[in-house]
Order: C-alpha cells, then structure tokens, then sequence
C-alpha cells in the first residue's frame, strides 16, 4: 500500500499546530516552455475544493483564525498549514479537499493567468528580487533549476486547465507526500489527521520525476548586465554551479561557506563591509536542494564602487578556491556552527520543517540535525580539498542590477568576464 | 513589593507570558537601585537563551539636523570597547554559535543576542561592557556611516516601497518627530558629528534607560546575581527631560505623487490612528484585519478578487507610543489607477461606517488575532520581543495580555464607530508613486 512519509513533532507549549504537506516534484518538473504550471496547478487547488468555492474556502479558514498557503520550490510544491488545535480537524478537513478534490474552476483559472504577470512586474520593481531572478535562469543554462517557478510571459500562455489537472492526478498520491505535523498534537491524533489526508488520494505509485541537469557546465566568467534606470546601487549576484546537499563534500562545504559568507566575521562581510563599507551586506551560500545547485554570492554596493567590488570579490573568490581557509578559520567556523544548531531545532515547528525538507532530498532521517557530528571530525585540509574540488570562480556569472550607462564601463573592467547588457524587463 | 532571590533585586511585576508544559510561564520584572530593569521568563525546551537589551531610545529622541543618530548606534555598537578590540564582539559570539542584531524604531532600540545556555554569562558581560565603555573613534565612525548610507541606498533609495513609507510618514506628521525616518535623511547621516555622536551615547545608555529581557533555559537567581555583578556598579545617568510634541489635528487630505521606474501605481495611505495604549487601538487592529488582513478581507476581494484592480493589498496598524497611523499599501494591476483604487477604498470604508460588520465577521478577525497571538510566542526570541516592546514603548510589559483582553472585546458596533471617527479622508495622506514616462521630470507634486 502506498503511503506517505510522515514526520511527526510534538509541543503543548502554545495551543497551535503547523502542517507542512510536500508534493515532491516542483518546478524543476515543470515542462519545459511552459514554466509555471506547478505554480499555476497548486494555487489554483487552493481556490476551491469539495463543497468549497473559492470565497467559501477562504471564509471557512479566516473563521477559524486558520491559514493555508501554497509554496512551490525547485523540489516541490508544499501545503503550508496553521490551526488551533480546536479546530484542526475542520482545517485538515479543507486540506483533504484540496488534495483530493480541488475544483480546478475555469473562471480561477482565467484569473490566475491574468494575475501572474502581476507579480513579474513586482519582482521588476524589487531590485533584489529581480537579481535573484536573472541569476537563477543564468547561472547554468540548461539546468532544470534554471527554469522559474513563476513561469515568463510567454510560458503563462501555455498553462492549460487541462495539464493542471493531469499534473494533480498524477503528483497528488500518497506515496509522493512528505507530511509534517508540529505543536499542540499528539501521536494518535496525527495518525487520525494524515488518514484523513489521504484517505481518499489515487493508491498508484509515486510518479517518475526524473529531472534535467545541465549537460555539461558553462566555462569561462560572464556578466550579465540588467539595466534598471535610477538606481544609486548593482545589486549583485556571483557564483556557478555547485554541488549537491548531500553528497559527500556537504558537511566540509558547509564549513568553507560559513568561512567565506555565512557569518559577520566572514571574509566577504569583513573585506566588503567592515574594511570598505562598500555594501550593507554580503555573504554566500551554496543552495540546499535536491540535486546540485549554486554557490552564491550576493551584496549591493553602491554604483559607483559596484566595478570595484566586483574585482575585489572574484580574487577573494579565487585565493579561497586555490587555498581554502586557514586551520583557525575553520575551527571558528566549525564552533559556529556545531554551537548554532540548537537554534535551528529549538521549536517543534523548526524540527518538522527540517525533517520535511531532508525527505523530500532523499536524504537519511535527521540527516541536517546531525550534520554537527560529521563537521566534528572534518580536518581543514578536507575543507581546502571541499574547496578545491567544487568552488570555480573561472566560470563564475556576475549578474548586476544597477543603471548600465553608469555602471558598464566599470564591470567591463572588473575581470568578471564577457558582458552582455540587458533590459531589466526583458525576462 | 517583595525580595528577589538575589537580594540586591526588587521584584516588581509578575504576570503571566504564553503558556508552558514544563516551566511557570510568568514573566517577571526586577530592578537594580541604579535603575536597570531586568524581565525574565523561562523556557527550558531547548538550551538556548534570548538575552535583549532595551533602551528607551529611539528616531523621536533625535532633533531636526541629526535624524538617524539612533539608528547609527545599532551599527555602532557592536564596535571596539575599552576592553576589546574591534570585531571581537561578534567573534565571541559566533564562536559559541549565538547570534546577534539589533533593532532601531521611533520609540526604542534594543540590542539581541540569541545565545547556547552554557554561554549566558559571556553574553550579560559583554553587553554590561558596551554599555558603559563603547569606544567612539574617527575611523570605525566613518566606515559605518558609509554602511548605514548603503543601507538606506538599499532600503529606500532603490525600493519604491521603502520610498513610500518615508514619504508618507514625512506629510502625515508636521511637528512629531514621528516625521522623520529611523534611518535618518541622507544629509543627516552624512553630517551627523563625532562630538554629537559621544555625546548621545553618554545620554542615553545608561541602566536606567535600559532593560534587560532575558527568554529560555537559564537559573534565575544565578542570572540575577550575574547581572548584579556585571551591572550593579554602573551609575545612573541624569535622563533628559523629553517634551512631548503633540501633532496638530489633521483636518484636510494630503497628496504626494512622484514618477518611478516602477510597473504599475503603487499607493500608499495613512489615516491618522490612536497610540497603541488608547482603547481604539484593539479596535482598528480588527478593522486592519477585515480590511486586508486575510484571503476573504473585504478590500482583498473587492480590488484583487472582484475587480482585478490591484496585485496585492496590505492593511497595518503601526504599534507607536504615540498617534500614529492606520497604513493601506495597495499594488495597482495593469491597467488600472491609484485613482480607481482610492476609489475603492472610499465605498468600503464608507459601507463599513454606515453598517456595521456582522458579528461572524468580527468573531473572524479575533479569532485570527489569537493566532497571531500565540504565533508570536512560539520561540524564545518571539517571547523577549513581545516582553520587550510592551514594556519599552507602552511602559508595562503585562499589556501584551490587556491588548488580547481588548482584542477580544471588540464588538460590531466598536467597528463602525472607529471607522467613522478615524478612517475619514480629511484624516489621512495619500502617496502615490506612478510609472515614470520616458523623459518625465522626477519632481514630486505635493498637494
């Protein structure tokens, strides 16, 4: 019998319980030209289901002080929940219904295609938003998480009803469902609650969701221009394609991450912000997800040092690459991390989210919360190794939001690699 | 008043915080004789600790010609002391794997450090050292203000969102210093002075214009006797008197428009609203939350759902110390106007003055107020925050509990009565940003 993964974390600490429903999947599987449609199928699941249109679902939940919220990642799509616990059962009630029987109303789905390119225009208007945006579909083309959740203007105009049905049918199945329940719950009531869940979903197996990787990665640095008038500042975004979460380097990568951007003492924080005062913030990460990711890099300097900026972090970036941290620095960093990781578990609710999320990456039950014993016994030769091995600051991407006529002469002289200028609402 | 298990200690209030399986969910408020203010609350599900100081400082302590002063010290203050060197504060920190930021508004700043349990006492001793021995010198000053000129590039400059806030609150207040931003104008920053800068230091931190919160898994009496060693030989500073400045009655509507390069019409309104201790305040928070505060909100519907007018609409009730503002902040959709938006808004408010909302109506707005509730006490740093605000701003922290108590008070016909006296256009100002044609002049209109 098909059956969903389920993660279960219980608090009496406040009379409230979260629900995290993950459909694996997510954009990464959407069809290629037709981005969006795993956007576009899960909210438009939310807008009415069973007995419940859209306007009656919503006063059902805002009557019991309730919220459900969808959310689409690269991995999947997830059904965020939030309930007091007297009237969780009417809550999970409304979710069954979304999950088993989501109208799929022609007239929210018209609606919905003409709301979608509402929220491309205020990504537009949000500078940080809009780097994000361009560096995701930039960074490594051809990689599925190149492909936007939200979808262009051209591949809304592929979503069809029709394949947003098809896509539930085929997605929403028990055995493709990580359940989280946290708070103010117990045991045999979230038995109860995920029978209810499922009770009525198809039994057929979980779909094959094989998922497109770069063929082979892009070689050589490259800027990527986004011209945006007015602006005093670049937003910016530099990095490339990385590993996977998971994968053997993990632990050590996450050690040169914290050494390089992940904390206030970094070197990016402390080079860029402390010594220069030359951004508000800059740090690093290397994407948690299902399959390999960026390492990315992100500040916003001012335009007229934004040239500058981009110079200095690209050979930071390289003398990290070539030599990695020193044995001081990464047994700080290692203390940071191994000390910070009761505040990453402290409540139910971050327990179960933590557990949901390493389900639906496939990776072994409290694989994140044990990560601390695996940075224990790492030495920082195998964190320079970690770096050699995966940080490629010769085929970095640099993208930059800022005002081109004032900010082109300078990244073209920042040694960060071909240009190419852009209008900032072209994509 | 009774004796603290730390005898140098007066336990002043006790009141209950949120609720706990394992530990008294009363929060407790102490003082020290120079006036430091300690409130504890324990939470031993995890071990860990939210220790914040408060200070009753904030945008409104400054003056015309200096604004931002405030702000610059939550950059400032995590700097070189008499005892450390620059940088070393937040290398002790991150090394035991804590946490800290800091948080400037109008009516307070407070400085937080989320810390393991072993390493409380690194923390009190580290915030009794900025407190009194913060080192303010020429060069760390500079690097900072050009951080802090950064931030705003980023947060105001470049976001029409942060834009529109500063421009409202800058026409809705003529002469409370409510009129200015946290931030500070870009002029004040650049030209605030080092002499100023001591000098605002030497004011206003001092014990007995701060309160320490401390939230999580930790021995109160051990805590109080370490605070007491850490503290208890600072002195008092001599406060300055701060005069109030009532802001006039608005009386007729305000309008700003300016041309951005920005998609659509973004608007921005600002009725005048109660301080947040004033009775009509829990009123209007259940107004803020029938009008954009859920999926089935009235203007939600009316301007995303039924008319495709808008992409988003949010409602906020600013949590001030003084009159402040109820905030409508509608995104307009292709194609349609600030103008039709505002429009909009006039019939439903008008609707919502005239008849009352139905009791299911309102039973819906509390019932999300009581998850909102709870939802800010969930973990340790929610609870200091909570503790911290209520008790800086409004005076009292057992007030996070009266704002429940009111909230759930509220009746239909408290609602239309708040409407009808507050939310009226003569009450308000308007700031609308509008996609800029190519070649416009970027003058502001005010009107």
């Amino acid at each position: 019998m098909s059956k969903p993964t389920v993660i279960v974390e219980t608090s009496s600490d406040t009379p409230l319980v979260w629900f995290d429903i993950a459909i694996r999947g997510g954009a990464s599987a959407d069809p290629r030209g037709v981005e969006g449609l795993h956007r576009h199928a899960s909210l438009l699941a939310r807008r009415g289901a069973g007995r419940r249109d859209r306007a009656e679902l919503d006063d059902t939940l805002d009557g019991l002080g309730a919220a459900i919220e969808i959310g689409v990642s690269r991995d999947s799509v997830s059904i965020s929940g939030l309930a007091l616990a007297r009237h969780l059962d009417a809550v999970i009630d409304v979710t069954a219904d979304i999950l088993a029987e989501p109208r799929f109303a022609e007239d929210e789905h018209a609606r919905l295609l003409r709301e979608t390119p509402q929220v491309l225009d205020e990504i537009r208007d949000d500078d940080n938003a809009l780097a994000t945006r361009w560096f995701d579909w930039l960074c490594s083309p051809g990689h599925a998480y190149g492909r936007t959740s939200l979808g262009t203007e051209a591949s809304l105009t592929r979503i069809e009803r029709a394949a947003s049905i098809e896509l539930w049918k085929r997605e929403v199945v028990a055995d493709n469902l990580v359940i989280g329940l946290a708070g103010d719950i117990d045991e045999q009531a979230a038995a109860r609650v995920v029978t209810r869940l499922t009770e009525r979903l198809p039994t057929t197996p979980r779909p094959n969701q094989a998922i497109e990787v770069a063929p082979a990665p892009v070689r050589g640095r490259r800027v990527i221009l986004v011209d945006k008038p007015d602006r005093t500042q670049a937003q910016l975004r530099i990095g490339h394609l990385c590993a996977r979460y998971g994968e053997t380097d993990t632990a050590a990568l996450a050690l040169a991450e914290a050494v390089f951007g992940g904390m206030f003492s970094s070197r990016l924080m402390q080079e860029i912000r402390v010594k220069r005062g030359w951004s508000y913030g800059a740090g690093c990460a290397l994407r948690r997800s299902r399959l390999p990711h960026w390492f990315e890099i992100w500040m916003a300097a001012g335009i007229d040092v934004a040239g500058q900026a981009v110079a200095l972090t690209l050979d930071l970036f390289a003398d990290y690459a070539a030599n990695g941290p020193t044995d001081d620095e990464v047994d700080f960093a290692r203390s940071y991390l191994i000390g910070a990781m009761p505040f990453h578990v402290a409540t139910a609710r971050q327990r179960m989210q933590l557990a949901v999320r390493d389900a639906v990456f496939e990776l072994p039950p409290g694989y994140t919360a044990n990560l601390p014993e695996a940075l224990a016994t790492l030495t920082a030769e195998d964190v320079r190794a970690a770096c050699r091995r995966n940080l490629r600051p010769d085929d970095a991407v640099t993208v930059a939001v800022t005002t081109a006529d004032e900010a082109q002469q300078a990244l073209g002289q920042a040694n960060a690699g071909t240009l190419t200028r852009v209008d900032h609402d072209e994509y | 008043m009774t004796s603290s298990p730390a005898a140098r200690w007066q336990l002043e209030a006790e009141a209950p915080a949120g609720r706990s399986a394992t530990d008294s969910a009363n929060a407790r408020r102490y003082r020290l004789a120079n006036g430091l203010a300690v409130i504890t609350l324990l939470d031993k599900r995890a071990p860990i600790v939210a220790l914040q100081t408060w200070f009753r400082v904030g945008s409104r302590h400054e003056r015309p010609g200096a604004t931002g002063m405030a702000h610059l010290f939550e950059h400032l203050m995590f700097g070189q002391t008499e005892k450390m060197p620059p940088g070393e504060f937040d290398r002790l920190v991150e090394r035991t794997g804590g946490e800290s930021n800091a948080a400037t508004w109008v009516d307070w700043t407070y400085y937080r450090l989320s810390l393991p349990a072993r390493d409380l006492a690194l923390g009190i001793q580290l915030e009794a050292e900025r407190m009194q021995h913060l080192v303010l010198e020429t060069g760390p000053v500079e690097s900072e203000r050009d951080v802090v000129t950064n931030e705003r590039r980023e947060r105001v400059e470049d976001d029409v969102d942060g834009w529109l806030d500063e421009q409202l609150m800058a026409h809705a207040f003529t002469l409370h210093p409510y009129r200015w931003p946290t931030i500070g104008w870009m002029e004040d920053i650049r030209a605030l002075s080092l002499p100023d800068i001591r000098a605002f230091y030497r004011t206003w931190y001092a014990p007995n214009n701060a309160t320490i919160i401390c939230v999580g898994d930790f021995d109160e009496p051990a805590l109080l006797d370490l605070i007491a060693h850490h503290y208890g030989a600072i002195p008092p500073a001599q406060l300055p008197e701060v005069a109030e400045v009532p802001e006039p009655e608005q009386t007729r509507e305000r309008v700003v428009r300016a041309p951005k390069p920005i998609a659509t019409d973004r608007l921005l309104v600002g009725y005048k609203a109660p301080g947040q201790d004033d009775p009509d305040w829990a009123v209007l928070e259940i107004v803020s939350t029938l009008l954009a505060g859920c999926p089935s909100a009235r203007l939600y519907r009316r301007l995303v759902i039924e008319r495709e007018a808008a992409s988003s609409v949010d409602a906020q009730l600013t949590p001030f110390r003084d009159p402040s503002l109820l905030r409508l902040a509608v995104t307009a959709a292709r194609g349609h106007s600030a103008d039709e938006i505002l429009a909009v808004i006039d019939a439903e408010l008008a609707a919502m003055a005239t008849t009352p909302p139905s009791p299911a109506e309102v039973e819906k707005a509390k019932a999300i107020a009581e998850t909102d509730f709870w939802t800010s006490l969930v973990d340790v740093d929610g609870k200091a925050e909570a503790l911290g605000h209520y008790e800086i701003a409004l005076g009292d922290f057992r007030k996070v509990n009266t704002l429940a108590e009111r909230l759930a008070q509220v009746t239909a016909e408290d609602v239309a009565r708040v409407v009808r006296t507050y939310l009226i256009p003569d009450r308000r100002t308007i700031v609308i940003a509008e996609p800029e044609d190519e070649g416009a002049e970027e003058d502001e209109d005010v009107a």
